[in-house]
């Protein structure tokens, strides 16, 4: 098909050379003429081939249940269905080994009725790629606009693309909400949202409700990401980012900036088996040798500092901006006072930056409490509320990955609790998102 | 003004405080500066003094294997390397035409601040939701084949096409609009000026944002893990229909492994990612400093 589009976009502008008689004597030049052709052949072709491979395994399932092999199908429809998809399989793949041998049969038939239906599909492919190429070759002429018509499907291109966005926030948002449906037809959010007992294992039957609460899993996230990570990044990445811009000297900001975003570039899993082999036995043998009864492996300390590290960089870099929008007017004129330079810091530059500041730590808490691979790795999967940084702890990113990489069926409540567990996740973040880059807008305005 | 302000013991008491508060708050500065670097070095250390014994040919060429001697990183590099592949041809065209409709063509309306709000919420949504969208929609209602690097690639396409509309955004911006104005004033249309004269000089800042965007994606493990790409796979994919894991994958399936030896193969892994990811950003900052026009 491409290369008739390619023969397509020769003949037009071949023909629309010949048509050239001097400056002036031509709407567009020959190549859009070419472009308008292989538009028209290959367009139509496509909607063409993507309508057919739609109807065509409704075709193919038809001519098949037509076949006499077909009449000792089962009746029950899930049955049925069953045994066709099997038999596709079989099509599809010779080496397969089919679990019914009646799937075994209707292989050869589905064989015969898909390639049938495929040489049919080809054929009318072809057809409406010739007919749209004619129309189009018909077109070219000098006066026709063939650039305006082609810019106009560029433009329609452009703006596919762009709503390729809203079509993804769209798809997560729909995945979310009908799958978190579904959990909530079996369990009450409020008992879900307000529920400290979390047992997904033994959630059956009439205590479902009690097995489903998610408050430790909110507290762990929150312990994890909010309390303990920020705890490590805050006053690392702030300060990091004071010295790097208020006393280093450039050549010194030139080295270290780069490499200190090393550490924002490191992928989660790395920093997880860091935290799971470093950190974790660490943290465990300094808490025994302090006299701690039992300290586990898997803490949230462990988890929350290694977070914490990640964070560093993104604290910094926000902090950073946050400083530079600061006018320079402002602390000069606090150091010609007679304000030293951490006084004036402390006193002009730091409250002057502090919403920008905040904002930051927000997208920072947006981000450690939907970090996953470090808490898989390292924070357990206990679920309880307690302070106790030693306690292994759980997270309810940790939850849906749990929930959903075992092999239970898929439409059990315990697996469906990951995408309730998913919704709260997206709509904390996207409340932390939105309010902070408003905050940070409104930041950058008032100094501007 | 008396003398005896500015020379008296007790401001020369305060100015001696003051200053030591200076001195006090700049280490402060400078510590965090050395444990955030100490804490990176320490990482780095560990991970080579383990890894570094482990690379070998036999450990780059060779597949998953339940024997920790025998198990090499080929097969998942292979898994990583296809899942890319998907993940480029879909988000770079995507990303870079929608860059070039918000910043070039679109009208202000309400429709088009609907999809900048998106976009720029997209780019902070965590990547396991992400993995929960590929899930329910790529697998569980369009039945395409788990664990493959079709459907891996198209999950992280979604996810790196925000990365790549935003800093294409940011390049198409720095292009000063004298470029334009000229290419309209001898008679180009606006989609000419555009893609003739616009996009090429716009082109170093997107890739380098791409290339960014690439090492985020290949790094990301939660989003695979939920659309099943932690299968025990002992052969390297054919295709990208075909079952597979990927190298971040793979170090998560080796650290949950009991064995003792495989924190070597895990390591040796995680020096091949880092390798991976530092030539990656490497050529981004290479192309920057290449090609960046200063107007």
């Amino acid at each position: 098909m491409i290369g008739l589009g390619f023969v397509g976009w020769f003949a037009a502008r071949g023909r629309a050379r010949l048509l050239y008689t001097g400056r002036g004597s031509m709407h567009s030049m020959p190549g859009y003429h070419g472009w308008h052709m292989a538009l028209w052949i290959l367009v139509p072709a496509l909607l063409a081939w993507a309508a057919w491979s739609a109807i065509m395994p409704g075709l193919v399932d038809g001519a098949v249940l037509a076949d006499p092999i077909a009449a000792q199908l089962p009746d029950g429809d899930m049955h049925r269905a069953s045994i066709l998809a099997d038999a596709r399989n079989m099509a599809a793949n010779p080496d397969a080994v089919a679990f019914d041998p009646l799937a075994q049969e209707l292989a050869v038939p589905m064989r015969a009725a898909q390639s049938r239906f495929g040489m049919i599909g080809g054929i009318l492919v072809l057809i409406v790629a010739l007919a749209g190429g004619g129309y189009g070759f018909t077109r070219v002429r000098a006066g026709f606009p063939a650039r305006t018509h082609v810019e106009r499907a560029v433009l329609a291109l452009l703006l596919i693309a762009s709503l390729m966005a809203i079509l993804t926030t769209f798809g997560i948002v729909a995945s979310l909400l009908f799958e978190a449906g579904l959990f909530f037809k079996d369990v009450s959010p409020i008992a879900f949202l307000t529920g400290t007992h979390w047992a997904p294992g033994n959630a059956r039957g009439v205590d479902i409700d009690g097995n489903f609460g998610a408050v430790p899993l909110f507290w762990g996230t929150i312990y994890i990401g909010a309390i303990i990570a920020m705890l490590v990044a805050i006053p690392l990445g702030l300060m990091s980012a004071i010295y790097l811009t208020q006393y280093a000297s450039s050549s010194i900001r030139k080295w270290v900036k780069p490499i200190l975003e090393i550490l924002a570039g490191i992928p989660t899993v790395v920093y997880g088996y860091f935290a799971a082999l470093t950190v974790a036995p660490l943290i465990r043998d300094t808490a025994a040798s302090l006299g701690v009864a039992n300290p586990s492996t898997e803490s949230a300390l462990a988890a929350g500092l290694v977070m914490g590290v990640m964070i560093i960089p993104f604290v910094s870099s926000m902090a950073d901006d946050a400083l530079a929008a600061v006018p320079r007017a402002m602390s000069d004129g606090s150091l010609a006072l007679g304000a030293t330079r951490s006084e004036t810091i402390k006193k002009v530059l730091l409250p002057a930056a502090l919403p920008g500041i905040v904002a930051g730590v927000m997208l920072a808490i947006s981000r450690a409490i939907g970090e996953t691979m470090i808490v898989v790795m390292a924070a357990g999967a206990a679920a309880r509320l307690s302070a106790n940084p030693l306690a292994s702890m759980t997270t309810v990113t940790y939850q849906i990955v749990q929930m959903l990489t075992g092999d239970q069926e898929f439409n059990s409540p315990k697996t469906l609790s990951a995408f309730a567990l998913g919704l709260v996740l997206f709509v904390v973040t996207l409340i932390l998102n939105i309010i902070a880059l408003r905050v940070v807008k409104r930041f950058r305005e008032a100094y501007e | 003004m008396s003398n005896s302000t500015f020379n008296s013991p007790e401001f020369n008491k305060r100015l001696a405080r003051r200053h030591a508060a200076e001195r006090r708050f700049k280490l402060i500065g400078l510590g965090a500066i050395v444990i955030s670097l100490a804490f990176l070095a320490l990482l780095l250390f560990i991970m080579m003094r383990n890894g570094l014994g482990g690379l070998n040919w036999d450990f780059l060429s060779g597949s998953d294997s339940t024997d920790p001697h025998v198990a090499g990183i080929w097969g998942a590099a292979k898994g990583s390397i296809l899942t890319m592949l998907v993940t480029l041809l879909l988000s770079f065209p995507m990303g870079v035409l929608a860059a070039i409709y918000l910043e070039e063509f679109a009208p202000r309306s309400r429709w088009i601040e609907l999809v900048e709000v998106s976009i720029n919420n997209l780019a902070a949504v965590p990547s396991i939701i992400f993995g929960l969208l590929g899930l329910a929609v790529f697998i569980n209602t369009l039945g395409m084949p788990r664990s493959s690097p079709l459907v891996g690639g198209l999950t992280l396409a979604l996810m790196t096409m925000p990365v790549i509309v935003i800093s294409g955004r940011n390049a198409i911006k720095a292009v000063p609009p004298s470029i334009r104005d000229a290419a309209l004033a001898v008679g180009a249309s606006k989609v000419q000026a555009v893609f003739h004269h616009v996009l090429p000089l716009a082109l170093p800042g997107i890739l380098t944002g791409t290339i960014i965007g690439m090492a985020r994606a290949l790094g990301e493990t939660a989003p695979l893990l939920m659309i099943g790409m932690r299968a025990f796979i002992v052969t390297p994919p054919d295709g990208i229909t075909a079952p597979s894991s990927v190298l971040p994958m793979q170090i998560f399936l080796w650290s949950d492994e009991i064995d003792k030896a495989f924190v070597q193969n895990t390591s040796a892994a995680i020096i091949v990612l880092l390798v991976f990811l530092l030539v990656m950003n490497g050529l981004a900052i290479y192309l920057r400093n290449k090609f960046e026009v200063r107007w």
